[in-house]
């Protein structure tokens, strides 16, 4: 290939009749695509019928890379996972840490595409060019710690790189994730579609290397990167201390914004109990990190006395402290830690799961579930025996956990009544800790985002920074494009959000002058927000072919009509009128149909996609 | 480093598993160091995880038994100013010395075969630098080399 960071090569594995295709990736579909999110959206527009159910053979799951993967480059060692989602039936993404990008890298693949249903329990072993169909039925209802144990043993190297999924995952439970490590491709039931390949694992090894078009610009940037950096005090001390648990003062006490007992409240009075600043002094381990990551915001917890005593995880972060406990209104962190790794170990999204759990909390305070429903357990905010217990009887879809299996949207329809209203999801994806009330760009975001209540398509970074004022309505819809083309480029190059802090919150040329040096792309500004933009749309069209449009893009009627009753940011909401003027707005920016969200014929050929407005007639 | 010091001190490089981060910056800045290329299987440096707190580390430790030298079939191996060099016109890649290491100091590479063992890099090994956690530094043993 004339670029570098790429190897020119994407398999495409059929469990059904183990065939594996070769495919590769020329010059110009790097250079249109960029990699991970991008790739991943062309080849499953391509591939699959976004009609199908998501557990239908034919549909397909992605594993990419970028160009910076295998790199030392920083907050780069990460892979891409994308499907057809189970939870919100459209086009999903989740990206993890984890050296397993790297190793395809080594392995001379730049992704591989799985396809069809294999027999019995199997898991795929790439050694370079070998590739193996190895039976997992000895793995089958094992854990994720566990599988990979067991994987890395039969292979005896205790480097190699494992993903697996855990009973979660196997139960077809919607919000299953892929565990590498300990990190997760935790959202959207990507384990779930795994599962339902009956694929435990995907083990990658690899012998060769990755390299950079320009040894000496590479080297000046990193040079650049390792004095600026310095002068972002997130990312020079914040994150290196505490992780994403700093956020928890920030966001649940001095904005009052970290939803609390499912979203009746965003004021946790309890915020102390579960604030990063306590997590390091009481149950501090060790700081661990994803890999080619100075940052290293990961940590090892433990609780070290209490109900809990002997917890240990690699987290929580700031998600799970949000959806494990100020959701169910549970502060004690020794539960928090043992759900954190619970919920890893079985398998499944933490967010998802407590969000759903919380749920449930607030369906059976009202009365709308009585206790014959949850199987006898009294369900309410604050039951961290129930909390926890519940994590195993979801993973293997037993008595109420089967209902919990769902995820909240799902749910709220089988429980009936006025639930739906709050099932705090977009789209069928349970919000993260970042309101959608008190972030009038959350709002939008999580209402137009690909994946719905995704933190990782429009970002709140920005807005609790003060550079878009969180209240404002005005420029809002293109403060919110910007987000999602920076989330965008940055999910294709597949390297951590976290440095947007130094980077720019919205798309900048502060990134091309990151890229060009190891792709050799030469990109201008305009070429690589054309780039984001074209993948954006992919993914709506994929959207739009699922039966999506401007309708699906709402929030639930909690958000939309009940203002923050309490704390700094009391009375603060995004009703139905607002959002409606600010998607008005978006759609016309976007290039896509006011009237449906559909992008136009017009848009579609600007950004070089004229067979997308093809097939969807536009 | 100046030669005469590293004749009269033993080098070691030092790895702290409590201050390792498992970010693997060590073994790709080792590999740009030698080969200006990333790989895991061209640096001179492991670090593996085998759980939440323990972290192991292999590379030359330089001891004073060099089990790799005697190992050699083809007396490729030899020792020479504190560092283990290799005559890769003599050595035919058996890879005997890779087994004959019990701290799994030694690779082959991947596409020369050749061993490929840590050289310090002169005396102020890259991967110590970069470590962004100081879970790796260069110590000076007060013992002389046998």
């Amino acid at each position: 290939m004339k670029y570098s960071g790429y190897k020119g090569k994407v398999l495409k594995i059929n469990l059904t009749n183990r065939k594996v295709v070769t495919d590769e990736v020329t010059d110009e579909f790097a250079r249109k695509y960029l990699g991970g999110n991008g790739f991943a959206a062309r080849y499953l527009f391509d591939m699959v019928d976004p009609r199908i159910d998501p557990y239908d053979a034919n549909n397909v799951v992605a594993m990419m890379t970028g160009p910076f993967q295998g790199i030392n480059i920083p907050t780069a060692g990460k892979y891409y996972m994308a499907t057809k989602s189970p939870l919100t039936f459209g086009y999903f993404d989740s990206v993890s840490g984890g050296f397993i990008g790297a190793q395809m890298k080594y392995a001379g693949i730049d992704g591989i595409l799985i396809t069809g249903k294999a027999e019995k329990p199997t898991y795929l072993f790439i050694d370079d060019d070998k590739i193996e169909f190895r039976s997992a039925e000895k793995l089958w209802g094992k854990r994720t710690g566990e599988t990979q144990e067991l994987i890395k043993e039969e292979d005896g190297d205790p480097n190699l790189c494992v993903s697996a999924i855990g009973p979660a995952g196997e139960n077809l439970v919607r919000f299953a994730c892929v565990i590498t490590e300990y990190r997760a491709a935790g959202r959207g039931g990507v384990g779930a579609v795994m599962g339902s390949k009956n694929l435990k694992a995907i083990a990658v090894r690899g012998s060769g290397t990755n390299d950079v078009a320009d040894h000496e610009r590479f080297k000046k940037w990193m040079d650049w990167y390792a004095v600026e950096v310095k002068k972002v005090p997130a990312l020079a001390t914040g994150m290196p201390t505490y992780g994403t648990p700093a956020l928890v003062a920030s966001i649940g006490k001095m904005l009052g914004a970290m939803g609390s007992y499912n979203h009746q409240t965003e004021w946790f009075e309890q915020w102390e109990l579960i604030s990063g600043e306590r997590l390091k002094r009481d149950h501090w381990v060790k700081d661990t990190g994803c890999p080619a990551c100075p940052i290293a915001c990961s940590k090892v917890f433990r609780a070290k006395e209490g109900k809990w005593k002997g917890a240990t995880s690699e987290g929580p972060e700031f998600e799970t402290l949000y959806s494990l406990g100020s959701m169910c209104g549970i502060a004690d962190l020794g539960a928090i830690i043992l759900g954190d790794i619970s919920c890893d170990e079985w398998g499944m999204d933490t967010i998802t799961y407590g969000v759903t759990a919380s749920f449930i909390m607030e369906a059976y305070t009202k009365g709308l579930l009585t206790k014959e429903k949850t199987d006898g357990v009294d369900f309410k905010f604050g039951n961290d025996d129930a909390m926890i217990a519940y994590i195993e009887k979801t993973a293997k879809r037993q008595g109420l956990g089967n209902l919990m299996a769902e995820g909240s949207r799902l749910a709220s329809r089988i429980v009936g009544g006025d639930t739906e209203r709050f099932a705090m999801q977009a789209k069928g994806l349970e919000f993260p800790g970042h309101s959608a009330r008190a972030l009038r760009g959350m709002a939008l975001g999580y209402a137009t985002a690909t994946r719905g209540g995704s933190h990782h398509d429009a970002r709140p970074t920005g807005e609790y920074a003060g550079a878009s004022d969180r209240t404002a309505v005005d420029g809002k819809p293109a403060w919110v494009i910007g987000t999602q083309q920076m989330t965008t480029i940055g999910d294709s190059l597949v390297q951590c959000h976290f440095l947007e802090r130094l980077l720019g919150f919205t798309l900048t040329p502060k990134y091309v002058d990151m890229i060009n040096p190891v792709t050799g792309f030469e990109y201008s500004f305009a070429e690589l927000v054309d780039v984001a933009e074209r993948i954006l749309d992919l993914e709506r069209a994929f959207n739009v072919r699922a039966g999506m449009t401007r309708k699906e893009d709402t929030l639930p009627k909690r958000t939309l009509e009940e203002p923050i009753p309490e704390g700094p940011s009391k009375g603060m909401y995004t009703d139905a009128k607002t959002l409606d003027k600010m998607l008005d707005e978006f759609y016309v920016l976007k290039g896509w149909d006011q009237k449906t969200g559909i992008p136009t014929r017009a848009k579609l050929v600007r950004v070089g996609l004229t067979d997308v407005a093809d097939v969807l007639n536009v | 480093m100046t030669v005469v010091m590293a004749l009269e001190k033993k080098p070691l490089i030092r790895f702290d598993m409590n201050k390792c981060a498992f970010c693997k910056i060590c073994e790709l800045s080792c590999a740009e160091q030698h080969y200006g290329s990333y790989g895991e299987a061209i640096s001179r440096i492991t670090v593996i995880r085998k759980n939440f707190t323990l972290f192991k580390c292999f590379i030359c430790t330089r001891c004073d038994k060099r089990f790799c030298v005697p190992a050699c079939p083809k007396n490729a191996l030899s020792y020479r100013h504190g560092d283990i060099v290799v005559d890769e016109r003599l050595c035919d890649s058996c890879g005997d010395c890779v087994k004959a290491c019990p701290f799994h100091g030694i690779k082959l590479h991947p596409k020369t075969k050749m061993p490929i063992i840590c050289d310090l890099c002169d005396g102020d090994p890259r991967c110590v630098k970069e470590c962004p956690k100081q879970a790796l530094s260069l110590i000076w043993l007060q013992q002389t080399r046998k």
